[in-house]
């Protein structure tokens, strides 16, 4: 016999399955967690807890009332109606301390970063790890040998408290707090991050990883990173994000500071699969002086709303900057990506290159500025942007600004919108390959410009989470 | 040519104190940085922000433009931060018979 099932049962019973459906989701267990909503006591519990100097103290708070101040930005997508700041935990912590090695990891987290594969990870090719686990770095550790460089790798509060001077000296200089009314708001309640510092001339060999999650419902994570490349120096650093899917709105707010000193040369991965219910509006900025090169690989899957816009500020003579950008926009998702490059010098060059594919109803955009300031004779750039959309009820935008103040330059751009054709299908198709199959190639071959540029990990994981999303896109 | 013009009594811009003087085409914000009075370019070179409603940093010599956060060293007009990057005019000051003055062409 049947029995008819409570609301409440039936409420439960929705969430019977959320493993095998959404991956994984670990009972909440905090030490502390703020009430919903911003204030300035939060602002001050937040300072007080990490026993802040009184210097970031005033700026947390002063950037709090830039971010009251501004009004909601109307620009970009109308989803940015739907992102509630009232709503919202800004400071959740895990754990008393970051935790120095993997013992000390409390088993909770343990669990939640052994499904993500953070131990085999390092133990195969990460020069060190940084775990966010909500708002704190829990667990973090730097190579012997990279210490022994002078590398700094560390989470950002542990680099305010360890190395006040570099900070104060460099925090804030490429994204003042009030640039954006989203940096005004990390600003205030930025928690956790990496600070990087490479010495003169040193050359990190091994990509610096870090791996961010969110695991409290409508919980911000306002990470903040600080990469200082002195001259000379190299650096290669990658973040990839996951987080498990929730039935409220969350929100990333990140802001992510490069400073590539004369000849220096970082490269920023990111690989973002934020669950579709995550309004990731991130600030990320570069500069690079003389002929230092910066280059940002950007690859967003995930979110509900993703706007993100990695800049680089070209200062000093021929320096070069690059941005790589793979968007893809399925169900309900927008993906408002792109670039943007100031060329503030002479004979500095850049490239863009972005591909966006939007497949189910998704949005894909590419909006990118391209600067060419008076007196920066012999620039040369080249922007290159393509969409790629996989169904009729898919959309493309592409927002390009080219502005040029100087006449000897030389700058290029290119845009692409195209379907996935049945004659392209139908060739594939003839050589025996099935449908579903012949699909996924078309896709991998669009973007596998920018996935060879990713380390193998990465790239093996892109193409697999582009097959997911592929996954029933035919029919 | 260089023209001189008056801004106002040394005692009318204490220190902290700032104002807008306009002349021809030009607005020229001028600052009492702990004492010492400089005057800039009043327009924030990456969006024409107005400086002189921003926020003066004494014990640094700055100027934060209200609109998107650049600081601006007054001795110099150079920004220390980004999104600015072109330094903005400066203009010599002079003090004279207790009033400020500043050179303008």
């Amino acid at each position: 016999m049947a029995v008819e099932l409570t609301e409440n049962q039936q409420l439960a019973a929705i969430n019977a399955d959320y493993e095998e459906r959404y991956g994984f989701r670990d009972a909440e267990n905090y030490l502390y967690k703020a009430p919903k909503g911003l204030t300035r006591e939060i602002v001050e519990k937040i300072s007080e807890f990490k026993s802040e100097p009184q210097w970031m103290r005033e700026f947390r708070l002063k950037a709090l009332d830039h971010f009251l101040a501004r009004p909601q930005p109307t620009w970009g997508s109308p989803l940015m109606a739907e992102v509630d700041y009232d709503d919202i935990h800004y400071f959740v912590r895990a754990s008393e301390k970051a935790g120095r090695s993997w013992d000390e990891v409390p088993e909770d987290v343990k669990r939640t970063f052994d499904r993500l594969g953070i131990p085999e990870a390092e133990r195969k090719f990460l020069a060190g790890v940084g775990a966010q686990y909500e708002s704190e770095v829990v667990y973090h550790q730097v190579r012997e040998d990279l210490e022994k460089q002078g590398v700094i790798f560390v989470d950002m509060d542990s680099g305010l408290r360890e190395h006040e001077d570099i900070v104060r000296e460099y925090f804030a200089t490429v994204i003042p707090p009030n640039d954006n009314k989203l940096a005004a708001l990390n600003s205030a309640v930025w928690s956790g991050g990496s600070f990087v510092y490479v010495p003169e001339g040193v050359h990190v060999e091994m990509p610096l990883q870090a791996y961010f999650r969110i695991n409290t419902e409508n919980m911000g994570q306002f990470e903040r990173t600080l990469i200082i490349a002195e001259p000379g120096s190299y650096v290669h650093y990658v973040e990839g994000c996951t987080a498990p899917t929730y039935s409220s709105s969350s929100l990333h707010s990140a802001v992510v500071e490069l400073i590539a000193k004369p000849g220096a040369r970082i490269r920023y991965t990111t690989v973002q699969n934020w669950s579709t219910n995550v309004f990731n509006l991130v600030t990320k900025r570069a500069v690079a002086h003389e002929d230092a090169t910066v280059e940002w690989v950007d690859c967003n899957l995930g979110s509900r709303l993703t706007m993100k816009y990695p800049s680089v500020y070209l200062i000093g003579e021929r320096a070069h900057g690059e941005i790589l950008s793979i968007a893809f926009a399925g169900k309900g998702q927008h993906q408002d990506a792109g670039g943007k490059i100031i060329h503030a010098a002479p004979n500095t060059t850049s490239n863009i290159f972005a591909k966006s594919i939007s497949k189910d109803g998704g949005r894909g955009s590419y909006r990118g500025l391209l600067e060419i300031a008076k007196g920066a004779h012999g620039a040369r750039s080249k922007v290159v942007c393509d969409a790629l959309l996989l169904d009729e009820h898919s959309r493309s935008d592409t927002y390009p600004t080219i502005r040029i103040g100087e006449d000897d330059v030389n700058v290029g751009h290119e845009a692409t919108v195209s379907k996935v054709g049945e004659d392209q299908l139908f060739y594939l198709m003839s050589h025996g390959i099935p449908e579903d199959e012949a699909s996924k190639l078309i896709v991998n071959g669009f973007i596998e410009p920018v996935t060879k540029e990713l380390p193998m990990e990465y790239a093996v994981e892109m193409n697999r989470l582009i097959e997911l999303q592929m996954e029933g896109s035919i029919g | 040519m260089p023209q001189v013009i008056e801004v106002c009594p040394v005692d009318e811009l204490k220190p902290g104190d700032m104002r807008l003087v306009e002349w021809e085409d030009l607005e020229i914000g001028v600052f009492n940085c702990a004492g010492t009075v400089y005057a800039i370019e009043d327009r924030c070179s990456h969006d024409d922000g107005p400086l002189v409603e921003g926020t003066l940093d004494e014990e640094n010599c700055t100027i934060e433009c209200p609109r998107h956060g650049s600081l601006f060293d007054l001795k110099t007009g150079k920004p220390k931060t980004l999104p600015a990057y072109v330094p903005v005019d400066t203009y010599p000051v002079i003090i004279e018979d207790q009033t400020i003055k500043l050179e303008v062409e």
